[in-house]
């Protein structure tokens, strides 16, 4: 928690929270960057998901889609990693006490997992099992990023 | 005219429930969020493919064809969502700037279809063609300044 505090009060006076909050429209702009990649994420867990469902792209191996679509995916999230962090040094204080921000970002890295596991999965049950799955981590994603504005940070944090 | 609508959508039980919750508005925005990811990702999807930059070599009418519940389900679930937080505070929406530039988009973008459909894709699909490409570029800006003008009215509203 203290590591945290020093942390966030580095950023806070760190060059690039003097960048980042330099403008009023470059915060709203990066947002923008984050949501547009969310779609990228969101349209490559919903054809991989839903070719491993049976329900999608039934000409192509469940592989096949997976191999198009995970790199894309990996890709939005390191640009979601990076403009994520960008909002975060626009505002120390906020995402980073609340801990809806460290379930999403524990969520993120079970999503990736278990829609990276669809590789390895023989086809049929495990893969099904997989693919619901995926997809509600990844929505549980979402809601999750969207209720960093909404939730109470810790007590005592810094602000 | 439109101020009288905003009044009275104001006084509706559902606009009460929306300024009286302190969870119902967050929550109808994640369905939104979730709902704009499928609409936007689809529809940038086949955009791309049409200008000539992704899915190359596959048949523009069976992507666009497989693609079309995603879109469907969530312009759908975008449009019951967004209205909904409109109720939340309709005459600062109804006045914004932002929400009138995307409702105009909006707009666009649904021209920009139906001459897609009656058009473009009846004649000139073959790789290479020009209108297609327009089309999906079109639809590409429109969808973006969709997507920015919505997360601006956050901030300006």
């Amino acid at each position: 928690m203290s590591m945290l505090h020093d942390f966030a009060v580095w950023l806070a006076h760190s060059p690039l929270n003097a960048a980042v909050t330099a403008r009023g429209w470059i915060v709203p702009e990066v947002q923008i960057v984050h949501v547009v990649a969310i779609a990228a994420v969101v349209i490559a867990a919903a054809l991989i998901n839903l070719r491993a469902l049976g329900v999608m792209d039934t000409g192509r191996t469940r592989q096949a889609v997976l191999a198009a679509w995970y790199p894309v995916m990996l890709g939005a999230v390191a640009v979601l990693a990076l403009t994520g962090f960008l909002l975060i040094a626009s505002e120390p204080g906020r995402a980073l006490f609340r801990t809806v921000f460290w379930v999403k970002l524990g969520l993120i890295l079970v999503a990736l997992v278990v829609t990276g596991a669809q590789a390895r999965a023989a086809d049929g049950g495990p893969s099904r099992l997989l693919a619901v799955v995926s997809l509600l981590l990844w929505i549980t994603v979402i809601w999750a990023g969207r209720w960093i504005a909404y939730a109470e940070g810790w007590p005592g944090a810094f602000s | 005219m439109l101020e009288d609508i905003a009044d009275y959508l104001a006084t509706t039980p559902l606009a009460m429930a929306m300024t009286d919750s302190t969870w119902l508005f967050g929550a109808v925005e994640v369905g939104h969020v979730v709902a704009l990811t499928l609409v936007f990702g689809s529809i940038a999807l086949v955009d791309l493919h049409l200008i000539g930059l992704v899915e190359r070599g596959r048949e523009s009418h069976a992507l666009i064809r497989r693609l079309l519940p995603l879109t469907w389900g969530g312009f759908a679930l975008a449009a019951i969502t967004g209205s909904t937080l409109v109720f939340a505070n309709p005459q600062g929406y109804f006045a914004n700037g932002f929400f009138r530039a995307k409702i105009i988009a909006l707009a666009l973008a649904g021209i920009n279809v139906v001459v897609f459909h009656r058009f473009v894709q009846p004649r000139s699909m073959a790789p290479g063609a020009l209108a297609p490409r327009v089309s999906g570029a079109i639809s590409l800006v429109l969808w973006l300044c969709i997507v920015s003008f919505g997360r601006w009215i956050g901030f300006t509203i």
